[in-house]
């Protein structure tokens, strides 16, 4: 059995935030998530680092709580965060009142902003549509959620806390009608650890309420999710938005070698089961083709979804539902963290310690937003095209990455998954989505005997499947002819299809 | 230049890539081209000097299904990376073959002495030049300095005779020898004052000496064109700078004119020998040979018309060879950087081809050449040649007064 | 006849086409054949699967559904087209091996066995019976290709690492077409102590005649042979290809390589010319018959929007499963989505379907109720479909 101060529920940003907090805050602390790093919304989201001028309009608390935490961000996260600036473009037809509102509201929240002329954002953005009316620069960026949230973590670490990835919670302790622990069920050694501590936060994202109710309460929830499309290659390289009331596929965010495009917002009942509907993937690009032309008709290598985690309310169009977060203390020992958005995570983890140290009887300062992120100096950086310096012995061609990356990131944190691999070099996340890289890393990994060569093809296996189901929704032109040629090599050339 | 899109990362262009099977160095068309492209859109200063070890072959955009523009890409890479740093003194000396060619041509007999003097291979060698090649010897009598024009001068069709650098000054007597064949298939040849094509600037990284050079030889083909005279060449790499590099690369705004009037010399001796002239007897040339297909004759896609002109001449065997880079690819195989690149891919075509047996080797383009009959120990011959001594055969069996063959 | 004026023009470079240019041409017309690239084939084993899902390719087939273009064919019309096959693979000094009959086994490189049924002679050894090991060699460096894969799957099998100066498959092919590489591999080979009776390695073996260069590392150590087929880039895949290459050129098949037909001439129920889009001026080529050979999708004969499918070259009608929903399973492993079905329908004269017109001709992988991932039959469609295609387009230019 494991004691301890406090156990985080969820590896999101938020619980990765807190993590951290709680660490240099002197606060021992262990972390559990089901899956890897970025899980839930964390992962599927649109790595927009907002400025807050989608918000300045409908929700000018929350605008001014982003620029705020845009700027600490920038600041502790450099290696996390693109400097890319952003654009919102004015189409003929969309509201010149919105345009006008936008503008005082920005200002009042203290976002800067910088009106151009059609011909000047088009020098900015060539792919642009042409015969946008306007543009506004606003200072917005693109941003890693995965690095983020395992540079949090690594803080964590390094005070000689835990960090459990891939431990599902089973269940949660309870003596007296109070909260004192967890019981987490380790994915691969399928052993039960049961974790003691005095505080449990919720940090769950979207399983908040199925958590809460764990712990003999409940938090009601709003679940919405929001599908996006990912582009072969960077068509713009500033965040692009549509100056209009917020609506479905109206963001694309440069983010490393692609395009992120989306949302869409429909509502679900199960986060565990959710799949890319082909009408959202044609809505998006229809939403995404108004702005950049070019993305009617470019290649697109993925589509993914995530839910959003919106407190409950009566508003009928979750988009409508304040982004803002709540704390909810249970007063049996948990606290939920519920709503919000990443890029405010850590503004969401400063109050929530906040909290939960008053409930302890601790006095500490936060200092996160004062110190940068942990373990940065190794990451590579911006702009991309200085990674094509050196390459040598390169595993995954179309993401650049090295094999002493691959073996990097399989030699720390434990890594049992491939997909582990992915989120930390980004292997297999290019054109070919790992279409070739995947066979080569499974490979070394069994090569170097972190797995025997039966359970690295059993991973392959498995990897293809997860891969084909976010390829599958958006299947035509150059992608589907990708996808024959990889079937080609898996069904035919190692003739997998069968008894393998 | 969005054709990377398109890109499936089969590898077809890998698998095709001379440079990649011999130099562990360059990571293969598909890193150089469409992968490190998705990385090249931010504007920054380029980083990837290792682009400059392709050779432009070509032969995997000739390759590539899909319609990616695989060399193009890499050569406007290697192009901003020339820009953006300074290059090395054989890049600087290279993109002015043309001048090396006006001074080597004038001081003929002591260029070629200096040239292949032990202590000019040991400069060469500091400067960053092979030493295992011989140096192309030079001529004084240079094309420029014979007959520029020939033929009748009432003919139906008009030729310009477009001759690149190395039948200009180095084998003069190859382009005499077109000119008056193309005379006596009933043209009216000429040989205006023209320049180097460009590419060996746009291939050593200097894209605005390609386009002065460009610029004038453009000025010079429209004013012949505008008169109903068509463009021919013989050298294949100009033809493929006239036809391609000039309208898509150096953006000239003559260039689409161009392009569509000019021709490879083999493609109008066939035209010339349906329309013109079809009572040409071609004689018997009793020979094996082995033809090598120069790597730009492929990327021109015109299917290889020589070999068209060949299957009339009885007795003789021919072997088409086009697997295979003979490495020179103009100048790039002169650097001391590629010197080995250079030698193992003549090693590689020159075994391909012995193997044959064949008693000579014929190429369009010079480089290829001078490049196998150094690694093969065979006589090279241009296809002219070959058509030439045929067709004089055949006109020696002839009675006088019909046509005159040269 | 003018130059670029052609009894019978092909349209795509695979196997397909290029069996269909060699029969035409071997039956005296004068051909063409026109390809806007490499084919997929180079890509490939190198093997000609004919129908993988049995140990007898022809008793698999008998019991497809009639509208596989292998009943188009015929058993007898599939097994010559095959023989065939092999003696053009003898002419071009790549001799293959096998029997339509029967199929044999190839070794992947993740260990697992693959019935195909005509080897190139490179890889006959594969074959082995069951319980037998084999010694790997692999190569120093080589990305794609890991020994532990297959020592772990036949569990007594061995291997040894060679450094051959080179990391990639085609770097060490060429290495090995050098006749003193050669020698001093088989010197270190000798060194080594060989447990079992045969040797395997990832197809490396010479980028032009790796049956001479098996022939005598094999009569060096005394043990049989045989190469693993890799990943892309495949070295046997291309020789399969350049082979082939090499026998049209000797047979005076004309070659236009690496332009795709940007338009098309038709009068009436009649093709006359395709043109090309080559570099400055098209080109353009005349024929008496066409015959379409450009594959499916990753070959570009075929093209997804997103939500139809249509042929590349000329326009012609496609047979589509469904929407753009139906066309995969979630099942990346399940055999046959559906949208392997989708191409052109051929009449019995391998005609299209519905085109009316009279001198086109379509085979290969863009014929429609394929199924090639499904059935493992690619290659043998190919030869099968190309030879009976220009069969019957020679009749029609008779």
């Amino acid at each position: 059995m494991i004691k301890t101060d406090v156990v985080i529920i969820g590896g999101g940003a938020t619980g990765c935030g807190i993590a951290r907090d709680l660490a240099l805050r002197g606060v021992h602390h262990y972390l559990v998530e089901k899956g890897d790093f970025a899980n839930g919304a964390t992962g599927a989201c649109h790595g927009l680092l907002h400025s807050g001028a989608r918000y300045a309009v409908t929700d000018p608390e929350a605008a001014r709580e982003c620029i705020g935490e845009n700027a600490i961000l920038r600041r502790i996260a450099r290696k996390c965060v693109e400097t890319t600036g952003g654009l919102f473009v004015r189409l003929p037809g969309d509201s010149k009142r919105y345009r006008d509102t936008f503008l005082t509201n920005c200002e009042d929240a203290g976002i800067s902003t910088e009106v151009l002329s059609a011909s000047r954002a088009l020098d900015l953005v060539p792919e642009l549509n042409p015969s946008i009316e306007e543009a506004v620069v606003v200072p917005d960026c693109s941003i890693d959620p995965f690095r983020l949230c395992m540079l949090n973590a690594f803080t964590s670490r390094h005070k000689g806390c835990g960090i459990l990835t891939h431990h599902k919670v089973i269940d949660i302790v309870r003596e007296r009608g109070r909260c004192t622990g967890v019981k987490v069920l380790d994915r691969f050694t399928s052993q039960i650890k049961e974790i003691r501590a005095k505080i449990i936060i919720n940090a769950t994202g979207a399983w908040g309420d199925t958590l809460a109710r764990m712990g003999g309460s409940d938090a009601p929830m709003t679940l919405s999710k929001g599908s996006l499309i990912i582009s072969n290659h960077r068509l713009t390289n500033m965040v692009i938005n549509r100056l209009r009331p917020p609506s479905d596929g109206d963001i694309i965010v440069p983010n490393e070698a692609v395009c992120l495009a989306g949302t869409t917002s429909i509502p679900v009942d199960d986060p565990d089961a959710i799949e890319v509907d082909s009408r959202e993937v044609d809505l998006v690009a229809t939403q995404a083709e108004q702005m950049l032309p070019r993305f009617g008709t470019t290649r697109l290598i993925r589509a993914y979804t995530g839910v959003r985690p919106l407190l409950k309310a009566e508003a009928s169009d979750s988009r409508s539902i304040s982004r803002g977060f709540r704390i909810i203390d249970h007063n049996n020992g948990m606290f939920s963290i519920l709503g919000g958005k990443l890029s405010t995570y850590r503004l969401m983890a400063e109050k929530t310690v906040d909290a939960v140290i008053k409930e302890l009887g601790i006095k500490a300062r936060c200092k996160t937003a004062d110190i940068p992120l942990d373990g940065q100096d190794e990451l590579s950086g911006y702009p991309l095209s200085k990674r094509l310096k050196g390459i040598d012995n390169i595993v995954c061609e179309c993401e650049l990455v090295d094999r002493a990356q691959v073996e990097n990131a399989i030699n720390s944190l434990g890594i049992q998954y491939i997909g582990d691999i992915q989120h930390r070099t980004r292997l297999g996340m290019g054109p070919c989505q790992g279409g070739f890289c995947t066979y080569r890393a499974l490979g070394i990994m069994q090569e170097t005997g972190r797995l025997t060569p039966e359970e690295s093809i059993e991973i392959l296996k498995e990897f293809l499947q997860r891969r084909f189901r976010g390829i599958r929704p958006a299947l035509w032109g150059d992608q589907l002819r990708e996808e024959q040629l990889v079937e080609s090599i898996y069904l035919g050339i190692l003739n997998m299809g069968q008894q393998a | 230049m969005t054709t990377f899109e398109h890109c499936v990362r089969c590898t077809l262009c890998v698998e095709n890539c001379p440079v990649f099977k011999v130099n562990p160095a360059f990571p293969g068309p598909k890193q150089a081209g469409p992968d490190a492209q998705r990385f090249r859109l931010d504007g920054e200063r380029s980083v990837d000097d290792w682009v400059r070890l392709c050779s432009q072959c070509q032969r995997c955009q000739v390759a590539c299904p899909y319609g990616v523009n695989v060399s193009e890409i890499i050569l406007k890479a290697q192009l901003k990376y020339s820009h953006e740093h300074m290059s090395p003194f054989a890049a600087h000396l290279f993109a002015n073959t043309y001048h090396l060619g006006k001074l080597g041509s004038l001081a003929a007999p002591i260029t070629n002495a200096v040239t292949s003097s032990a202590a000019t291979r040991k400069i060469m060698g500091v400067l960053g030049l092979a030493t295992n090649l011989p140096m192309p010897k030079y001529r004084f009598f240079s094309l420029n300095r014979g007959r520029r024009r020939k033929g009748r001068r009432r003919a139906s069709r008009k030729v310009v005779f477009f001759h690149g650098c190395y039948l200009g000054f180095n084998r003069p007597d190859i382009g005499r020898g077109i000119r008056d064949l193309l005379a006596g298939l009933g043209c009216r040849v000429v040989i205006p004052g023209q320049t180097c094509c460009g590419l060996p600037a746009l291939g050593n990284g200097d894209l605005e000496i390609a386009k002065r050079f460009a610029r004038k030889n453009a000025r010079m083909l429209v004013e012949y064109i505008d008169r109903g005279y068509r463009v021919v060449y013989a050298c294949t790499s100009c033809g493929l700078t006239l036809v391609h590099d000039y309208p898509e690369v150096l953006e000239l705004p003559e260039g689409r004119k161009i392009a569509e009037n000019t021709y490879n010399v083999h493609e109008l001796i066939l035209d010339l020998l349906e329309n013109d002239a079809p009572d040409v007897e071609f004689g018997e040339v009793d020979r094996t040979a082995a033809y090598h297909i120069p790597c730009h004759l492929k990327a021109l896609g015109i299917g290889y018309p020589a070999a068209g002109i060949f299957e009339k001449i009885p007795g003789l065997k021919i072997a088409i060879l086009d697997d295979n880079c003979c490495g020179l690819a103009g100048s790039y195989g002169f650097k001391k950087k590629n010197q080995q690149t250079a030698e193992k891919l003549g090693t590689i075509s020159a075994f391909a081809i012995k193997t044959l047996e064949p008693d000579a080797l014929i190429s369009d383009c010079g480089a290829c050449r001078m490049q196998l009959g150094h690694y093969t120990g065979l006589p090279v011959l241009d296809p002219s040649e070959v058509i030439i001594a045929s067709l004089e055969k055949g006109a020696s069996k002839e009675s006088r007064g019909k046509r005159r063959i040269p | 006849m003018s130059a670029y004026e052609y009894d019978a023009v092909v349209i795509g470079g695979g196997v397909s086409g290029i069996m269909a240019s060699l029969t035409l041409a071997s039956e005296g017309f004068k051909t063409a054949l026109v390809s806007r690239g490499d084919p997929v084939c180079c890509l490939s084993t190198g093997c000609i699967d004919v129908f993988s899902h049995s140990d007898k390719p022809l008793g698999g087939i008998r019991a497809l559904l009639p509208d596989h273009p292998y009943s188009l064919v015929g058993e007898k019309g599939i097994v010559d087209a095959l023989c065939f096959f092999l003696e053009i693979m003898n002419e071009a000094g790549l001799p293959y091996e096998g029997d339509p009959g029967r199929n044999r086994k190839i070794l992947t490189p993740i260990g697992s066995v693959k019935n195909t049924c005509l080897v190139p002679q490179s890889m006959a050894h594969a074959d082995m019976p069951p319980g037998e090991y084999f010694h790997v060699i692999s190569f120093q460096g080589i990305k794609d290709f890991f020994p532990s894969y297959l020592t772990s799957r036949h569990r007594n099998s061995t291997y040894s690492v060679y450094d051959a100066g080179v990391p990639t498959t085609l770097g060490i092919a060429a290495r090995f077409d050098d006749a003193t590489f050669l020698d001093a591999f088989i010197t270190w080979l000798r060194g080594l102590e060989i447990p079992h009776d045969r040797v395997a390695l990832p197809a490396v073996l010479g980028t032009i005649d790796p049956a001479s260069a098996m022939e005598k590392i094999s009569r060096a150590v005394g043990r049989k042979v045989f190469e693993i087929p890799t990943l892309p880039p495949s070295v046997p895949g291309l020789r399969l290809f350049r082979a082939l290459k090499r026998v049209m050129q000797n047979r005076g098949i004309h070659l236009y390589w690496g332009k795709e037909v940007t338009s098309v001439e038709r009068q009436g129920h009649t093709i006359e010319a395709v043109t090309l889009a080559t570099t400055g001026r098209a080109k353009r080529v005349q024929g008496r018959a066409f015959v379409l050979a450009t594959g499916s999708f990753v070959s570009g004969g075929l093209f997804a929007g997103r939500d139809s499918v249509r042929e590349t070259v000329f326009d012609l009608p496609v047979a589509v499963p469904g929407e753009r929903k139906d066309w995969f399973n979630t099942d990346f492993f399940s055999a046959g989505h559906s949208i392997e079905r989708a191409g052109v329908r051929v009449d019995r004269s391998f005609r299209p379907a519905g085109a009316k017109i009279d001198n086109l001709f379509a085979c290969g992988s863009i014929l429609a109720e394929c199924e090639i991932m499904s059935f493992q039959c690619g290659h043998g469609l190919a030869v099968a479909t190309g030879v009976a295609a220009a069969k019957s387009c020679a009749q029609g230019l008779s």
